[in-house]
């Protein structure tokens, strides 16, 4: 919302200058966003070229004589094409700082020749964008008058915030109301004679179709043999300083009342529309061409005012511009009316018109400034183009009761924790227009002014009475936590996931592992790319990239590393912790991994070479992070679509799917030419008990300074055997005596069967109570052979 | 017998050494069974008692003597084969490494971190909820009924699916959700952060479709105004570490707060650097407010009995201010680049 100092001084009487009105304002919840004020532009005045040449050393520039109406004459050097003798323009000279170049001038040489000042263009006073030329004034200012005079710039602009609630605000009156309860000067009465001798019946009636349309009532007026023309110049100045472009008399004073009182109407050329109006819902046939030039299909959801024949405006929102007013206009019919805001705000959203009309209907008008809007439309009408008026012409009912409500004065000190005392409280209330009775040591009956429909309960007026008081009045009060919050909070599994989650991230950054986040969405490609993806779509999303709900991250991650192979990164492992939706209702926090190392040239040093071990490798680091070792799930082959189909592994416990990782699959990669051997990783930690992953040291290891053994096994198991399964069945052993188990070499040939491999591990075995004899060790091995090789079917090489 | 003669000899002998087994070679030439110095002693028994005896002694001397001279030789000759030995495994020391620069958490990470901690300290727990919500706990439980206004305060990303109500689900567009979540499942009083994933369609230098938002809640029998501006006040004093921050709060409007509140903090630009909490800018930096008794009964909770605050802070934006950071695309490029250079290592996270 727009309006200048000048304007709110119509309505307002103040001392007060626009920098404290600006922060009155911001103080009432009317947040100053912009306030532009030339003022400091004084020192720049009116000056002459009274004679210019060429510059000798540059064909584009002149060295021009300028008069600024002091003592002497100043030499400028000017590159502007439009510069001539006479021209009357604004002059700095040096020592002043020009805003649109962020320069401050200095005397000095150009090209050779001196120059004392400057002749300024719209640009280099941030007017406008307009640097094709310096600013010509036409006006008869002499030299030396000052520019703001001489330019008008002597009204400072404010752009304020307007918050949902205060529909009331989106007139300059209200804003001065509010300004003027809160101290900040006197609300004006309005400056307009009502037009009594209303001599005729107007040709033109009013119906209301009973097709729960959204009008409520409207009224109007027939002005008979008026001369439209060019508004005059107060009108075009206010509202282009505003930024509204002026159009002709009665559009302009339609568009000022709309800004001015926050009520907008609307004039029909009289001879353009039928004689019966109606406010009624459109049909699916209707198309209407508005003003702002677009053609609109209409449907039984809008409600339209129309003549016999035709639609002439969609209600509350825009226009017809067959029906609109021109210069050549000579009966007017003037409509103000009121709709239900809700409707209004819907059949807006459709068919996405944002007019000015459109945003204060359906944020909720006055009701009681029907009239006000009626008689001073009628006024300004008739003085700028004269005419007949009719009397009123209207349909439907104008039905409002004020709110009443019951406000108990301690309420207030309950909600803010500050004391007010209950004469402050009254006449806060009443500055702002709210009328209190019934008033007792308790409470009192307020009734709300017909402009604030957004105050309907006790909470509404204590808002009222703070934001007037002043927000900085209320005490700054700092709780102390209690030990039972402190206990809550220590014992709330949420907190201890986000330490497990700030474990995780310290033990991938150990391990070389950068963190992104990517967003939650999968673009089309994604979608189209990872086949049989049941991804959730999204609705409305703004783009191709943000098209669906991503139900993996390697997508969003496989295309994060190509950019980042691009810019010439040669070993990338990322990771990220973050959502994942399989359906709307099942949501997974997950870790995810991505690993894409490249040879490096260093032959000298190499790096072991990355395969599916090193990934195991660094999978059973992070799950240890949480206090879990790989070997105590079950693992089988990933079936999944992402990876490699021999080459990855899914970890369960129960059937609770705990990790997957692997060698991303080679035709997911045939996408990503430079990702080729990319591994990846997820660890679904969600599904692993809390308690275990933040308990503080899992691991039991009994000391013993006995003599320990070793002995290698080497097994001829089924190919397919699961060794997480026989290390498992190891360890079971003698848990007292058996301390670590260690697979060391694969032997696979034709000699031990095709669909077999000879695996070989070492038992370190030590007793925390003896040194073990030859006995205690032969019984121990013997009891190893058994177990594995009825367990497993398995065979004991020689 | 001249049995200094030998001990002459055995010296040259000793002397001349060039490894420690020509050295045992001597050893055994004079102090083995059949070397010289024994061979000395074996002479003896053709002597008087008289002679055996002062004769004796002297072998037996020059025995010690020369045991002590093949002792220190052994242990230079042992020297100088290791430092030959060593001399062959000089390496390039100055080979430089492959260079790879630590990895780094995202800079929200630890702004997450460090959100969680300063509210659990002030008694705050932290509540989750999921990101896709019903129409329900995303607007109408937080009274912003169909075709309010404020709706198109935030416009919101709808998925395909329905909810209970044969309403779109929504992604949600603040984390209130979980206040809604947890005032309907927890009775006061109730003391909770919600931090998590937002979404809202917009997509420009200064919005993403998708930020993080950290809401709060307190709800007992007293939890006011006064009690919501020192709250706010200390958290932002402890996340920017700033003592004294100068602090702005405006009246503003939100449907599920009355009254309302929006908070500023004041900043200044020195040296082309932002410093926050001085100055006579300002810089908004949360929405608040006093929970609208509409909400507390729409969750179920007397109105009558309890109330409380709430407030929502935007965790991209704070982070970019704490750490100067400028475009808030760049936290979700994926880059690692920018990771490297904006974000934290195990040394200070």
């Amino acid at each position: 919302m727009k309006f200048t100092y000048q304007w709110l001084l119509q309505h307002l009487e103040t001392e007060k200058s626009p920098e404290q009105i600006g922060d009155a304002l911001t103080n009432l919840g009317l947040e100053l966003e912009n306030f532009t004020d030339y003022s400091s532009y004084s020192k720049f005045v009116v000056a002459t070229i009274v004679d210019f040449k060429k510059h000798p050393n540059a064909d584009r520039l002149n060295i021009c004589q300028v008069d600024n109406g002091g003592e002497k004459q100043f030499q400028v050097i000017c590159g502007a094409p439009n510069v001539k003798k006479g021209l009357k323009g604004i002059f700095a000279t040096d020592g002043m700082y020009i805003p649109g170049t962020d320069i401050t001038l200095k005397k000095g040489k150009i090209r050779g020749e001196i120059s004392e000042g400057m002749m300024l263009s719209e640009r280099e006073l941030e007017l406008s964008d307009d640097h094709d030329g310096i600013i010509e004034i036409t006006n008869d200012f002499s030299n030396g008058t000052d520019a703001v005079t001489a330019l008008g710039l002597n009204d400072p602009i404010f752009e304020i915030g307007i918050t949902p609630n205060r529909g009331d605000c989106l007139g300059v009156r209200g804003i001065a109301r509010d300004l003027a309860a809160k101290n900040i000067g006197k609300l004006k009465a309005l400056d307009f004679n009502k037009i009594n001798d209303l001599q005729f019946e107007s040709p033109i009636n009013w119906s209301i179709a009973k097709d729960n349309n959204n009008c409520d009532y409207v009224v109007s007026r027939y002005f008979k043999n008026v001369s439209n023309s060019k508004s005059p110049e107060w009108l075009q100045k206010r509202l282009l300083s505003i930024g509204l472009r002026p159009i002709n008399a009665l559009v302009d004073i339609t568009n000022y009342i709309t800004v001015d009182l926050g009520r907008p109407l609307h004039v029909f050329d009289a001879d353009k529309v039928g004689s019966s109006l109606s406010m009624k819902l459109a049909s699916a046939k209707d198309k209407i061409l508005a003003l702002d030039n677009k053609e609109y299909q209409l449907d039984a959801t809008t409600t339209i005012i129309a003549d016999e024949k035709n639609p002439l405006a969609i209600a509350g929102v825009i226009g017809g511009l067959e029906s609109g007013c021109t210069e050549t206009t000579k009966n007017v019919f003037l409509e103000v009316a009121l709709f239900e805001p809700s409707k209004v705000a819907k059949v807006g959203r459709k068919l996405g018109i944002n007019s000015d009309a459109r945003y204060r209907f359906e944020r909720g008008l006055d009701k009681a400034m029907v009239e006000e809007g009626l008689e001073y439309a009628s006024f300004l009408i008739n003085q700028l183009c004269g005419g007949e008026v009719s009397k009123n012409i209207s349909a439907g009912k104008l039905i409002f009761e004020n709110i009443k409500i019951l406000y108990e004065f301690n309420f207030f000190q309950k909600i803010i924790g500050i004391e007010l005392s209950q004469e402050d409280q009254i006449n806060i209330l009443n500055k702002l227009s709210f009328k209190v009775e019934d008033v007792n040591d308790d409470n009192c009956l307020v009734t709300v002014p017909s402009w604030r429909n957004d105050i309907q309960k006790p909470i509404d007026l204590i808002e009222e009475i703070i934001r007037v008081f002043g927000y900085d009045n209320i005490k700054v009060s700092k709780p102390k936590a209690t030990s039972e919050e402190l206990n809550n909070v220590k014992s709330s599994l949420n907190n201890k996931k986000n330490q497990i989650i700030k474990k995780l991230k310290r033990s991938l950054i150990a391990n070389n592992y950068n963190e992104i986040i990517t967003f939650s969405f999968h673009s089309s490609d994604a979608h189209k790319f990872l086949q049989g993806d049941k991804s959730l779509m999204l609705t409305n999303g703004i783009s191709e990239e943000h098209a669906f709900m991503r139900n993996s991250m390697l997508y969003n991650h496989l295309e994060a590393l190509e950019v980042n192979r691009k810019k010439g990164n040669k070993n990338l492992n990322i990771f990220e912790i973050g959502p994942i939706y399989n359906t709307s209702t099942s949501q997974e926090n997950i870790l995810f991994g991505l690993s894409s190392r490249l040879d490096l040239l260093n032959k000298k040093t190499p790096l072991p070479k990355y395969d599916f071990y090193s990934l195991t490798r660094e999978v059973a680091i992070f799950l240890n992070t949480l206090n879990f070792d790989i070997k105590q799930f079950n693992i089988n082959r990933a079936q999944n679509s992402h990876y490699h189909p021999g080459q990855s592994a899914e970890l369960h416990m129960g059937k609770k799917l705990i990790a997957r990782y692997g060698k991303v699959h080679p035709i997911i990669l045939e996408n990503f030419p430079k990702l080729s051997n990319s591994y990846s990783f997820e660890i679904y930690f969600e599904n692993l008990p809390i308690d275990s992953m933040i308990r503080k040291n899992n691991i039991k290891i009994q000391e013993s300074d006995f003599q320990y053994s070793e002995k290698d096994f080497s097994f001829i198991f089924a190919k397919e055997q699961n060794l997480y399964e026989v290390y498992r069945v190891l360890t079971g052993i003698d848990k007292k005596l058996i301390r670590q188990v260690e697979f060391f070499d694969e032997y696979l040939s034709p000699e031990i069967g095709e669909e077999n491999k000879s695996i070989t591990f070492k038992i370190t075995i030590q007793s925390s109570e003896k040194t073990l004899d030859e006995k205690d060790l032969e019984q121990l091995h013997q009891n190893i052979i058994d177990k594995i090789s009825n367990k497993f079917q398995a065979k004991l090489r020689s | 017998m001249d049995i200094q003669q030998v001990l002459k000899e055995a010296k040259k002998a000793i002397e001349s050494c060039e490894s420690q087994q020509q050295l045992q070679d001597v050893k055994v030439a004079y102090l083995g069974k059949k070397g010289k110095v024994t061979g000395l002693l074996k002479l003896l028994k053709d002597f008087t008692l008289e002679e055996k005896k002062s004769k004796g002694a002297e072998i037996n001397s020059i025995k010690v003597e020369l045991e002590e001279l093949i002792e220190k030789e052994q242990a230079i000759l042992k020297t100088k084969d290791i430092n030959s030995k060593l001399s062959n495994e000089f390496i390039d020391i100055s080979f430089p490494p492959s260079s790879q620069s630590e990895a780094k958490v995202h800079p929200i990470s630890k702004t997450f971190d460090e959100v969680i901690s300063i509210f659990a300290s002030m008694g705050y727990s932290v509540a989750e909820g999921p990101d896709i919500e019903s129409d329900f706990y995303n607007f109408t439980a937080l009274n912003i009924p169909e075709d309010h206004p404020a709706r198109e305060m935030q416009d919101t990303f709808y998925i395909e699916d329905k909810d209970d109500n044969d309403l779109p689900m929504v992604l949600r567009t603040h984390t209130s959700p979980v206040q809604i979540r947890t005032m309907i499942n927890q009775k006061p009083p109730i003391k909770i952060i919600a931090p998590g994933r937002t979404y809202r369609c917009d997509s420009d230098a200064t919005h993403s479709p998708m930020f993080h938002q950290v809401e709060g809640l307190f709800i007992n029998e007293s939890a006011n105004m006064s009690d919501l501006k020192g709250t706010l006040i200390e958290f932002c004093e402890k996340f920017f570490e700033v003592q004294n921050l100068k602090v702005r709060f405006r009246p503003s409007y939100f449907p599920f707060t009355e009254p309302s509140a929006e908070m500023d903090i004041a900043y200044s630009i020195i040296n082309n650097e932002l410093r926050i909490g001085e100055g006579d800018k300002w810089l908004e930096i949360l929405g608040c407010g006093m929970v609208n008794p509409v909400v507390l009964e729409n969750c179920k909770i007397d109105s009558s009995n309890f109330q409380g605050f709430a407030f929502g802070v935007g965790l991209d934006r704070i982070t970019m201010l704490k750490h100067g950071l400028k475009d808030i695309r760049a936290f979700f490029s994926g880059s690692i680049n920018w990771t490297s250079k904006n974000g934290f290592g195990l040394g200070n996270y």
